[in-house]
């Protein structure tokens, strides 16, 4: 733990204590917030506190961006794991792929795929993907390509290690280093490539969700953000409105705080 | 020139296939309506609309472009538009793009020298504080601020507001990469040399650090050009600006297939145009990517 910087520690902790605020105060006991809110009720939803609807929207966001960040990052890893395993041609046309999706705007393809994941649900086609697994899946989606290509670089450069050369030397095959030499030094950048998409997939996912494409429900910080904003307009509703985008930069805070802080950490020759 | 050449190639053949990639995703749609949900379309107008988009047919996917080119309107409804008025609200929405750009380049060389003053003094927790609250607010939230002013009571002009909200989270963005490269720079020798030559540090900033910084600014500039003309959608919405971001929620919302295809095409032109202008800059700019591609 002596080994994980200062930021890094101050991100994650503000990380986990939202993520359990959320859960003790969205999931647990809402009834405890409806009675205390001392922001009183929600204009557009007048059953509803504005602190359920802000940490039940907290709740959501968070299991949203864990998910989706944790998604891509898989694949992203995957596809760089593979191209470097295979190298040449096969390395080459990943490299295309990705440029491909970085070509496109993550919360324009986000929309679309929402709309033919809602089409295939409504059809009976959509594979038993609710609204929560289809937004996770369509950020997982777009969202790959950056670690992917992290990924690569990262690999490459680790490649270039005597260790891994005098491994290679010895007999050691691809499968063998990933496993044994590179993926031990990789590790602590693919926590940091995770909580560096945990911020983006949440941000996207607020802002699809205000344009009134995805069904979120229960609803996210960026629906619930996108439904209240009549009441920001016509009411000055800063009650309504402050806690919600409040959580929404906590979240963001802790999570580039750990990124940053634990892609610049120095690594340990394994 | 021979690596640009080759990256222009790389990219130009992005554009075919995202065009293709886009129609059939959205070819591949069921015909259901908004508004009597899980009940398919008639038998006639669902092969009326596949016949209109050519789904089905060998070079079907050709038929959006077909449509353009023939100045047709790109829907299947009344509320299709032309090539023209597509290139008149893509035009809109550059024009904010190209007004926040600029914005967005204050703010972010603002930043970094803010942020390198701050490091060691007692405002060092802002370096950190103003990225996450920039990046932890959607580009919604302050057109939603300014809506009021703008929109019910016309005060200021909607393209600046829309340009203005557009650039915070681009340019804080640039600015963190510029902070950290300026704090790279400013810590060699060469600086430390000009420096007890007698040379002001405003001089040693604009004639030896700023020009080894605008590399890494440039490499910024291909997403941060993608986060301008996204964040203008959610800005046009919310100040009722009748652009490019308009057409393209609606285009999605009805199923305007040749539309989309068309939209999500001319908009990855346009990041390619745009990525292959800060290649061509940075062959100008930066002597190093010269000597690279020599």
């Amino acid at each position: 733990m002596s080994r994980v910087p200062v930021r890094a520690r101050v991100g994650l902790a503000l990380l986990v204590g939202l993520g359990l605020l959320s859960l003790v105060a969205g999931r647990l006991f809402p009834e405890a917030l409806a009675s205390t809110c001392p922001l009183g009720m929600d204009p557009t939803r007048p059953d509803r506190t504005v602190c359920e609807l802000a940490f039940g929207g907290l709740w959501v966001s968070l299991a949203v961006g864990l998910a989706a960040g944790a998604l891509s990052t898989a694949i992203g890893l995957t596809v760089a794991a593979v191209a470097r395993l295979s190298g040449g041609a096969v390395e080459q046309t990943l490299l295309r792929a990705v440029d491909a999706v970085f070509a496109l705007p993550d919360v324009l393809v986000v929309m679309v795929l929402q709309l033919a994941g809602q089409s295939l649900s409504d059809a009976g086609a959509g594979g038993g993907l609710g609204p929560f697994g289809l937004m996770v899946v369509s950020l997982a989606l777009v969202g790959w390509a950056g670690p992917a290509r992290m990924f690569r670089n990262r690999l490459a450069t680790l490649e270039s290690q005597e260790y891994v050369a005098a491994s290679r030397a010895l007999g050691g095959g691809g499968l063998h280093l990933l496993r044994v030499h590179l993926w031990p030094a990789l590790r602590p950048f693919a926590l940091a490539v995770f909580l560096s998409r945990l911020p983006a997939a949440i941000l996207t996912e607020s802002t699809v969700s205000f344009f009134g494409i995805a069904r979120m429900e229960p609803m996210s910080l960026g629906r619930y953000l996108g439904t209240s904003y009549a009441a920001l307009i016509y009411e000055g509703g800063g009650r309504v409105v402050l806690p919600a985008w409040a959580l929404l930069v906590l979240l963001v805070l802790g999570a580039s705080l750990a990124s940053q802080a634990l892609s610049g950490a120095p690594r340990r020759a394994s | 020139m021979r690596a640009i050449a080759q990256r222009l190639l790389r990219q130009v053949v992005l554009v075919p296939v995202v065009a293709v990639a886009s129609y059939f995703l959205m070819a591949s749609l069921p015909l259901t309506m908004e508004t009597d949900a899980k009940r398919q379309v008639s038998r006639e107008l669902a092969a009326s609309y596949r016949r209109d988009l050519g789904i089905g047919e060998p070079l079907g996917f050709l038929r959006p472009w077909e449509k353009l080119f023939r100045g047709e309107r790109l829907g299947t409804s009344a509320q299709g538009i032309t090539g023209d008025e597509l290139l008149t609200k893509l035009s809109g929405s550059v024009g904010v793009g190209l007004m926040a750009l600029p914005l967005a380049l204050t703010w972010a060389l603002g930043f970094a020298l803010l942020r390198t003053r701050w490091r060691k003094g007692q405002w060092a927790a802002l370096g950190d504080v103003v990225p996450a609250v920039a990046f932890g607010t959607p580009v919604f939230i302050p057109a939603l601020l300014l809506a009021p002013g703008v929109v019910e009571r016309g005060h200021l002009l909607p393209e600046l507001c829309a340009a203005l909200v557009t650039s915070i989270w681009p340019g804080i963005f640039l600015g963190t990469l510029v902070g950290d490269s300026l704090e790279a720079e400013l810590s060699r020798d060469y600086v430390r040399t000009a420096l007890g030559k007698g040379l002001s540090r405003a001089a040693v900033l604009r004639r030896h650090v700023l020009p080894n910084v605008w590399p890494a600014m440039l490499d910024a500039v291909g997403p941060v050009a993608t986060s301008l003309l996204a964040g203008s959608f959610a800005a046009e919405r919310v100040l009722g600006l009748p652009y490019f971001g308009q057409l393209y929620v609606l285009a999605v919302l009805n199923k305007q297939v040749a539309v989309v295809v068309v939209a999500t095409t001319t908009f990855a032109t346009l990041l390619v145009v745009v990525s292959l202008a800060v290649e061509v800059l940075r062959y100008a700019v930066d002597p190093r990517s010269r000597e690279a591609s020599a």
